[in-house]
């Protein structure tokens, strides 16, 4: 799998001043935190709370804006927009992407932090 | 008076000296784990000390305990978002000069606008770049040092203030214990008095105090100035008419020479301030009444069924003049007689519309209300002078010191 098309490493390294250590610490936080932050996402959603759906959005955007995924990020974004704008219907297929996108950004993680960082 | 303590560094000064020494200290409060623990690192990385709350509640706990330096809020929280929790902070008085900067992924001018007027100092974008959430810090932190440094100077000037006021009133109490008590200074004399300081601390004082077997002094003075200052002088010439040397060192307890004698041992000081003084002796037996004046306005006679008679003489003040001899003049009273001795303060109240209460107001309420017992007498005039000035304080320390001899 190619992890650049999925997020930009040396940019998000570069949020945190190059720091390694850090960056993996923030990797396990997210690989534990994103799947609940997105089923909170899921649930708004599949309960037609299109407020808890802006604002469940939010929070997980406050998180992949860490690693520099901009497909991710926008669908996320996007997802937080329809949420405010009470357009539940257009909701689900973005949501399906956001589910795809971050999958990709687990396993992009996952690969960095198995393989080590490129030199 | 304070005791001076100039090895002990003031508590407030020494706490801003501690605080100068360390890091400043930033929370950030933010309910996402990962965007949390990343700006934290990058804060830490400056050399802030970070404390975190994962929500506006915990924000707020840890505020009011540590008092960080800089708050950083994430503006979208569950429960309490980053403007409430401004909001909040700028409602508490112990901290609304805390330093806020408001974390937003938006910058829309009306977002901007909605959180400066929630009580935002600044504001930095989730995607904000190294350098700019450095600049912004630091800002945020210089800022906070100022109003810091502010606060502390406030605390302490309100510390020196309350000092001073303390010092006032602990002269204003020394000031009281010297009046005479109320009742009868000698048999047959009813003694009563009214005496309210105005809010400032002056230089009025009043005494009746025995001369020798047969002699009963009575007088009244004007310190000039107000404060600490007039009232000291006061109180040191108070204890000079009260010496129990008084007729060693005068000759007699003739009020002229009792005065001149003043005048020469209290002249005007180098910053211009002097006395007025009224003295009266009382002879015992006969009932005759010696008096003196200096500058003052005098006391007044009120006799049954006769006009009041002001009892004073032009005359310059006690340290104008040291080769100055006063004269006094002589008065016999007779049972029914009652004798004021009054300051300045009781009859110069001024209107709203700034005409002068005056002496021959406050003669006519003595004069009408004379059929009054003493006490309630005295209370009127007050009574009349606080109605003609509209205020409940005087502007001037006002006394009315009335002697009665028993019919």
């Amino acid at each position: 799998m190619d992890t650049t098309a999925v997020f930009d490493l040396s940019e998000a390294l570069a949020r945190v001043d190059g720091d390694q250590e850090l960056f993996v610490t923030l990797a396990e936080l997210f690989l534990q935190e994103s799947p609940k932050e997105f089923a909170a996402v899921r649930a708004a959603l599949s309960g037609h709370d299109s407020a808890g759906l802006a604002s469940a959005a939010h929070k997980l955007k406050g998180s992949v804006i860490q690693f520099c995924a901009p497909r991710l990020f926008e669908s996320v974004k996007h997802l937080e927009a329809l949420g405010r704008q009470e357009n539940l219907a257009a909701a689900s297929s973005v949501c399906a992407a956001v589910d795809t996108q971050l999958a990709e950004l687990h396993d992009a993680l996952r690969q960095v932090m198995k393989g080590g960082f490129p030199l | 008076m304070g005791s001076p303590s100039p090895q002990t560094p003031a508590p407030q000064a020494a706490a801003a000296d501690r605080r100068a020494s360390q890091p400043a200290t930033i929370l950030l409060v933010d309910d996402e784990p990962v965007a949390r623990l990343s700006t934290a690192h990058r804060l830490r990385r400056l050399g802030y000390t970070v404390l975190e709350a994962e929500d506006g509640a915990r924000g707020l706990k840890i505020i009011r305990k540590v008092r960080p330096d800089l708050i950083i809020l994430d503006w979208i929280m569950p429960e309490m978002d980053g403007p409430t929790v401004c909001e909040a902070i700028r409602n508490d008085p112990a901290l609304s000069s805390s330093q806020i900067i408001l974390m937003t992924a938006n910058d829309r001018p009306e977002q901007i606008a909605e959180g400066l007027a929630r009580g935002a100092d600044d504001f930095l974008s989730k995607s904000a770049s190294k350098q700019e959430i450095a600049a912004r810090v630091q800002a945020g932190i210089r800022a906070s040092a100022l109003v810091r440094q502010l606060e502390h100077t406030r605390d302490d000037l309100r510390a020196k203030q309350a000092e001073l006021e303390e010092d006032l009133h602990s002269a204003a109490r020394f000031v009281e214990s010297l009046l005479p008590p109320p009742g009868s200074p000698a048999p047959g004399l009813h003694l009563s008095w009214h005496y309210r300081p105005s809010l400032n601390l002056g230089g009025d004082l009043f005494g009746v105090t025995p001369w020798g077997p047969e002699h009963l002094g009575l007088f009244i003075l004007d310190a000039s100035g107000h404060g600490v200052s007039a009232a000291l002088r006061a109180a040191s010439l108070i204890a000079f008419l009260r010496s129990t040397d008084l007729l060693k060192v005068v000759g007699s307890y003739d009020p002229g020479r009792i005065l001149t004698e003043t005048n020469r041992r209290f002249p005007m000081t180098a910053d211009g301030d002097y006395f007025t003084l009224w003295i009266g002796a009382l002879h015992l037996p006969s009932r005759k009444l010696t008096y003196a004046t200096a500058g003052h306005s005098g006391a007044v006679l009120c006799r049954p069924q006769a006009a009041a008679q002001w009892l004073a003489r032009p005359s310059l003040p006690v340290g104008f003049d040291p080769a100055v001899v006063f004269a006094g003049d002589s008065v016999p009273l007779q049972p029914g007689d009652r004798l004021f001795l009054m300051s300045d303060g009781i009859y110069e109240p001024l209107s709203p519309g700034g005409e002068v209460w005056g002496k021959a107001r406050l003669q006519q309420v003595l004069e009408q209300e004379a059929a009054r017992p003493m006490d309630e007498l005295i209370t009127q005039c007050f009574q009349s002078a606080r109605l003609w000035q509209g205020a409940e304080h005087f502007a001037d320390d006002a006394a009315l010191v009335g002697l009665e001899l028993a019919a």
